[in-house]
């Protein structure tokens, strides 16, 4: 049967009241709306609605430069901003054969882990805010803000920094960069029992997350979900393991994986993922030379051979890909993004439905989607 | 290798318009909040103390007239003081929340933006009082008064020294409980007038959560009345010298701390107006100043609480006197300092809780009422019994 696209009252039934959360809801992370039947506070039937922030990206690539395009993929997922330029440029690269130094390729890696951070530190804070709990978020937003200096430092802007580019980064980095973010790795590992002592370990928390929004492996598969959502349900599935870019091959980290599939679960897997991340970022440091090419020869003009490619990355929310099909020109004949949110998105209705309203809250937190990627 | 500077580089330390938080002046802040309590101790020296122990003195409560007279001045300093509490309390609380929050707060209005909350009452006084079509008018008008008066009725049943009271209450218990639960009314009207949904779900929640936690109250107060051997707040606090109740009466003290916060409706018992579920419960439709009256309420209700608190289980007014007699007037400035200090504390306990928990769920939340809170109060009401045979036979 289709998926029904409104709810109808069900005629003769009075128990169950029909009320739209969002797209003007303070809790729906930006322009979610979801319909949703309730009885009581018991959520009978949920239809997700999307669309509120669609921006035509993906046509309005094909009529851009590859150089030009950058820009625009760092606006899908304006939270975790660079991370969105990497898909992309690593199929073009592919098409056209370039060669990325070792140096440039330890600086892509360092800054997508940094991202990886600031943007579960954004989700930490506005999870916990829709939970209730207004503290943290001034406090991961405290922390993401040092993440943002050190890339305004070296690219310029601060979210969307458009910083990568083929064949490496586009400007090398600021003299004060290793120095900084070494320090701001101290700095965060001395922040990290806070947060595990104001959330994962608060009983509160605790009562609000454990057993709720259980996500079975197999339902997860089904949809498609990606990111710490499939992870949280015991699927190790990680683009870095996976299909390794960039320094991901020559780096040790584990992948944090949890069995139950519950909001606790999503939680814990993210606080695992920044401490993995801590960890990639100090080897990386290590093997950074200091001085060397930041970029590797790449003709002015981008033209890449005919041809398609498919590159994927893991960035916070999950499975980001980048389909490229290229006619030989100077534009791109058709670019495709697969973005996690808006799979993880259609888990809405089978985690909404049985759940409680605050519950339906506390599980749309820890899905974290970002709409600027479900809605491109 | 080279490296062309960037324009943005210079921009890397914001430029900081009118405060800088790099270097605070925390002595700013300190007088701000020693005159915040003197304003309150001055109008509650004022309501409590001086108009009262005026009329005593002069026996104008016999006569008609006199009566009335007093009534109406006494009803001019409650609400007078209601007003500052809730002034006072909103800043506090945001400064508060400000310095765990790790950022200033308020900083325009007056020295360390200790008037910020006089603008935005003067603020919502401008606003358009604005009522959707949908509404059940003459409901939805009558809501924020009742929540405002019922908070408004319970200041006049403080003692705040010896004789320092506006109505000496014989059943001062039974009035709290009684008035307090006229707030419920408000909140649950207010919600359910409105015509919106959101408004319908914070109505439910309000009641389910007022009804549920006024009942392991009253039976916490009624353990105290047990105790003390009567429902008159001065008596209960006489009862104290030598051993404040919150010692013999501890499982009681707890059940009121929980309950006393659910019935403010603060983290992490926000669930009537949670924001980021049900975007404002039970005010989603309420502007100007009838929005204005349930806050205020809100926050009479913040200094009630602690209050009602500190006198039934921390010794209301009791401290060293240093030889003064009890009932002058010096020792009363000085025992109502006292009442005022401790609330200070139990309400800085308050906001404390209020920055750092997340919410509840709404079937917990029963749960913690009915299962582990009414238990609870009824075995601190068999101690506090049992506590009391033990007094009559000694």
């Amino acid at each position: 049967m289709r998926n029904p696209t409104t709810i109808e009252p069900v005629p003769g039934r009075t128990d169950e009241m029909i009320i739209n959360m969002g797209p003007q809801h303070p809790a729906t992370h930006g322009v979610l709306k979801v319909v949703i039947g309730l009885d009581g506070e018991r959520i009978t039937r949920a239809v997700p609605h999307i669309g509120f922030l669609h921006r035509n990206h993906e046509k309005i690539e094909e009529a851009r430069t590859y150089t030009q395009i950058i820009s625009y993929t760092d606006r899908m997922d304006y939270v975790s901003g660079l991370q969105n330029e990497l898909p992309f440029i690593l199929a073009v690269e592919d098409l056209l054969g370039v060669e990325v130094p070792p140096r440039a390729k330890l600086i892509r890696t360092i800054f997508f882990e940094l991202f990886r951070i600031a943007s579960h530190l954004v989700w930490l804070g506005t999870g916990m805010l829709d939970l209730g709990a207004i503290t943290p978020f001034l406090y991961t937003f405290r922390d993401r803000e040092k993440i943002l200096e050190i890339t305004e430092k070296t690219a310029g802007a601060r979210m969307l920094p458009n910083y990568f580019t083929f064949g490496g980064v586009r400007r090398d980095v600021h003299p004060d960069f290793f120095k900084d973010v070494a320090a701001f790795l101290d700095f965060f590992e001395t922040r990290l029992p806070d947060y595990y002592a104001l959330v994962l370990d608060s009983p509160v928390f605790q009562a609000r997350a454990v057993g709720v929004g259980v996500l079975s492996k197999e339902r997860a598969i089904a949809r498609g979900a990606s990111g710490p959502v499939i992870r949280a349900s015991g699927v190790p599935y990680d683009v870095r393991k996976a299909e390794p870019y960039d320094a991901y091959p020559e780096l040790e980290f584990e992948i944090p994986t949890r069995e139950e599939g519950d909001v606790y679960a999503r939680f814990w897997v993210r606080f695992r993922e920044m401490e993995e991340s801590v960890k990639i970022i100090r080897q990386a440091l290590e093997k950074v030379p200091k001085t060397g090419p930041y970029k590797g020869k790449v003709p002015p003009r981008v033209k890449p051979k005919p041809g398609a490619r498919y590159r994927a990355v893991e960035i916070a929310r999950g499975h980001l890909g980048a389909y490229v099909v290229s006619d030989g020109s100077e534009y791109p004949a058709r670019i495709k993004h697969r973005s996690p949110s808006f799979a993880n998105l259609q888990l809405i209705p089978d985690l909404f439905v049985g759940a409680r309203f605050a519950d339906a809250i506390a599980i749309l937190s820890s899905l974290d989607p970002v709409f600027g990627e479900v809605d491109r | 290798m080279s490296r062309m500077p960037l324009p943005t580089e210079r921009l890397v330390q914001p430029r900081l318009v009118g405060y800088d938080p790099t270097r605070p002046k925390p002595w700013l802040e300190r007088i701000a909040y020693a005159l915040f309590f003197s304003a309150l101790w001055v109008m509650v020296v004022l309501a409590y103390g001086v108009v009262p122990t005026v009329f005593r003195h002069y026996g104008w409560l016999k006569s008609p007239l006199g009566f009335a007279a007093y009534a109406v001045i006494e009803a001019v300093l409650a609400f007078l003081l209601a007003a500052v509490v809730a002034l006072i309390l909103i800043v506090v609380l945001r400064k508060y929340l400000g310095k765990v929050q790790e950022r200033v707060g308020p900083m325009h209005y007056g020295p360390a933006g200790v008037f910020q909350t006089v603008f935005d009452a003067l603020k919502l006084l401008g606003k358009e009082d604005f009522a959707p079509r949908r509404v059940d008018w003459l409901i939805f008008r009558l809501a924020p008064a009742i929540v405002f008066v019922s908070a408004f009725l319970l200041m006049v049943a403080i003692p705040v020294a010896p004789g320092w009271l506006i109505a000496d209450l014989d059943v001062g218990l039974l009035y709290i409980v009684a008035v307090s639960t006229l707030g419920a009314y408000g909140v649950v009207l207010g919600g359910l007038s409105q015509g919106n949904k959101w408004g319908l779900l914070g109505a439910f929640r309000a009641g389910a959560q007022l009804v549920s936690y006024e009942v392991p109250l009253a039976i916490a107060l009624l353990s105290v009345g047990v105790y003390a051997g009567s429902l008159r707040f001065v008596d209960i606090v006489e009862h104290q010298y030598g051993l404040w109740h919150v010692v013999p009466l501890f499982l009681s003290f707890i059940v009121y701390l929980v309950a006393s916060i659910a019935e403010l409706k603060a983290t992490p018992f926000d669930l009537p107006e949670a924001e980021s579920e049900i975007v404002a419960g039970y005010n989603t439709e309420y502007s100007g100043m009838s929005f204005a009256f349930f806050f205020l309420a809100e926050f009479v209700e913040l200094f009630l609480l602690p209050g009602f608190m500190v006198l039934l289980f921390f010794g209301g007014w009791h401290g060293p006197l240093f030889g003064l007699d009890p009932t002058s007037f010096a020792a009363g400035l000085l025992q109502s300092f006292y009442f005022l200090v401790k609330v200070a504390v139990w309400v800085w306990i308050f906001l404390w809780i209020r920055a750092t928990l997340p919410r509840f769920r709404d079937d917990q939340l029963m749960d913690l009422a009915w299962k582990g809170l009414l238990p609870l109060s009824l075995v601190g009401l068999l101690v506090a019994a049992l506590f009391r045979m033990f007094l009559e036979v000694l």
